[in-house]
């Protein structure tokens, strides 16, 4: 062992010693096998580097060349022809075979796709989230309500929900207002897909219409006008929709945010675009119980 | 022979050359070939689609704002479905932009409608509060250049052979025959819109570029 080999690995030493000290400042937990698999290569990448410049440099000082010319030189720098070293040529070949091996068996270069990978992501976690919130609770649901508000529904009607200024409907100020109960009195729907079918224009029409308007608009409360017969053979007399079959006109419920995320709306403010495919059913009823309590009294 | 080679740098050239295009074609050629086609049932921009999306080139929306879906579960959550190479075969050039200040825009046709773009483009803040988007009003009075958008349609049509039909032709009596088309399309938006001065605008016959641009973020689906 000569002296430059002895520098090279007290020089390795010092390394090792360095990488302990950081290990002991930063209190990493070597019994984590990541930590410990690492650190073992800070080690040996540390006893190579140097031990192997150590021994290069020292065959560099004493080592002759010896064999054939080729024929050609570049400004006086000329080649030897001698045979590749065994050990270089049996890698390389080794590499090609490995190499054939890894592209065609070990890792075929098109079994990645991208899209199937997202595929297996969105499957797996629609999974475990259908799983977890199957039964939430209605604290969890109103969280999840409000984000998924924030997020998909906050754009148009505002982060408290009040529509902002008439630019979308309001959530907060009763279910209805008076001029969207007479727009689609006037116009009648047909766009909630109900199993009741399309609502037919113009059922009621002037005083009936008005009376009509503000009785709903006011919350149903008080005496029911008398036109409200009209209504009250779908959409029941309670204003609840017979149990899903028509839209509840008098509240917020699960089965009437369904049908409005599913189809969309065009009303008396303006259009909403049906957000379908973009909600599961678990966020529409979380979104459901959001919109329940945004209603002030 | 590898000795000649390295005696002849001109022919050793060649030959890398020969070897990285070779490999080059094999490993791109089929993949684009595929990809590049236009999506089945996807329909080239109408003219007024063209219009507005020269208005999104002209006000620089694409240094905002990006146009293309990865396919990573937070974005299909917030955007929608990923976007495939074969939806931008019509666009010439495709928006995909490189910076999203603002959200994507790929999908907004499906999330957003006429009157909260109107909203939006006239005052972001008002229907976004933490915007920092500036307010593009200028969009609501200056006219979009249709008679551009309907050269492009027809440069389009007879240099890549893009499916419009046959009322798109040379020539400014086509031009002028085909106008009334755009007109009926604007009238449409316009009818969703508020604002006062681009109804009257789009009833005397000019579209305002703001009508164009929604018409054309309508139709990014």
């Amino acid at each position: 062992m000569n002296a430059l080999v002895i520098k090279a690995l007290a020089f390795a030493g010092v390394l090792i010693v360095a990488t302990l000290v950081v290990i002991k400042q930063m209190n990493i937990d070597l019994s984590d096998p990541v930590n410990m698999i690492t650190f073992i290569g800070a080690v040996a990448i540390a006893v190579l580097a140097f031990g192997v410049s150590a021994k290069y440099i020292a065959q560099m000082k004493t080592d002759t060349a010896s064999g054939e010319l080729a024929e050609e030189n570049w400004d006086g720098i000329g080649e030897y022809k001698n045979e590749l070293p065994g050990g270089w040529a049996y890698s390389f070949l080794g590499t090609m075979i490995w190499g054939m091996w890894y592209f065609t068996l070990g890792y075929p270069v098109n079994s990645f796709s991208q899209i199937g990978q997202w595929n297996e992501e969105v499957k797996a976690y629609n999974a475990k989230f259908e799983a977890t919130n199957k039964n939430a609770d209605a604290a969890t649901l109103q969280q999840m309500g409000e984000s998924i508000f924030l997020v998909q529904c906050a754009p148009c009607h505002g982060t408290t929900g009040d529509g902002l200024s008439g630019k979308a409907h309001d959530f907060v100020d009763g279910r209805i207002s008076k001029k969207q109960v007479l727009a689609v009195i006037k116009n009648g729907s047909n766009q909630l897909g109900y199993q009741m079918g399309a609502m037919p224009p113009m059922m009621a029409q002037g005083k009936d219409a008005e009376d009509i308007a503000a009785y709903v608009a006011g919350g149903m409360k008080g005496e029911q006008p008398a036109a409200f017969a009209a209504c009250a053979s779908c959409h029941g007399a309670d204003g609840k929709g017979m149990n899903g079959m028509a839209a509840n006109i008098a509240d917020y419920d699960e089965n009437l945010i369904t049908h409005v995320i599913k189809n969309g709306k065009k009303g008396a403010i303006g259009t909403m675009p049906a957000f379908h495919d973009r909600m599961t059913p678990v966020q529409i009823k979380a979104l459901a119980t959001y919109i329940k309590s945004l209603k002030g009294e | 022979m590898f000795h000649w080679l390295e005696k002849n740098p001109f022919f050793f050239a060649v030959g890398v050359f020969l070897v990285i295009a070779f490999a080059g074609l094999v490993t791109i050629l089929p993949n684009f070939a595929e990809s590049a086609r236009p999506l089945k049932g996807l329909k080239p921009y109408t003219v007024l689609e063209l219009a507005g999306k020269n208005v999104y080139m002209k006000d620089q929306c694409i240094a905002c704002h990006s146009q293309l879906i990865r396919p990573f579960k937070a974005e299909t959550d917030r955007y929608g479905q990923y976007s495939l190479s074969g939806e931008y075969a019509y666009d010439r050039p495709f928006l995909w932009g490189s910076k999203r200040t603002g959200p994507d825009l790929h999908r907004v046709g499906n999330y957003r409608t006429t009157d909260w773009h109107e909203n939006h483009m006239w005052e972001p803040t008002s229907v976004v509060p933490g915007s920092i988007m500036p307010a593009y009003k200028h969009q609501f009075t200056n006219i979009a250049d249709i008679a551009t958008a309907y050269a492009e349609a027809v440069t389009v049509k007879n240099v890549f052979k893009t499916p419009y039909g046959n009322d798109i032709q040379p020539g400014v009596k086509a031009f002028e025959a085909y106008k009334p088309k755009v007109l009926a399309e604007a009238k449409k938006i316009a009818a969703d819109m508020k604002n006062k001065d681009v109804k009257d605008a789009v009833a005397a016959g000019k579209i305002p570029e703001i009508v164009a641009l929604i018409a054309y973020l309508n139709r990014l689906k």
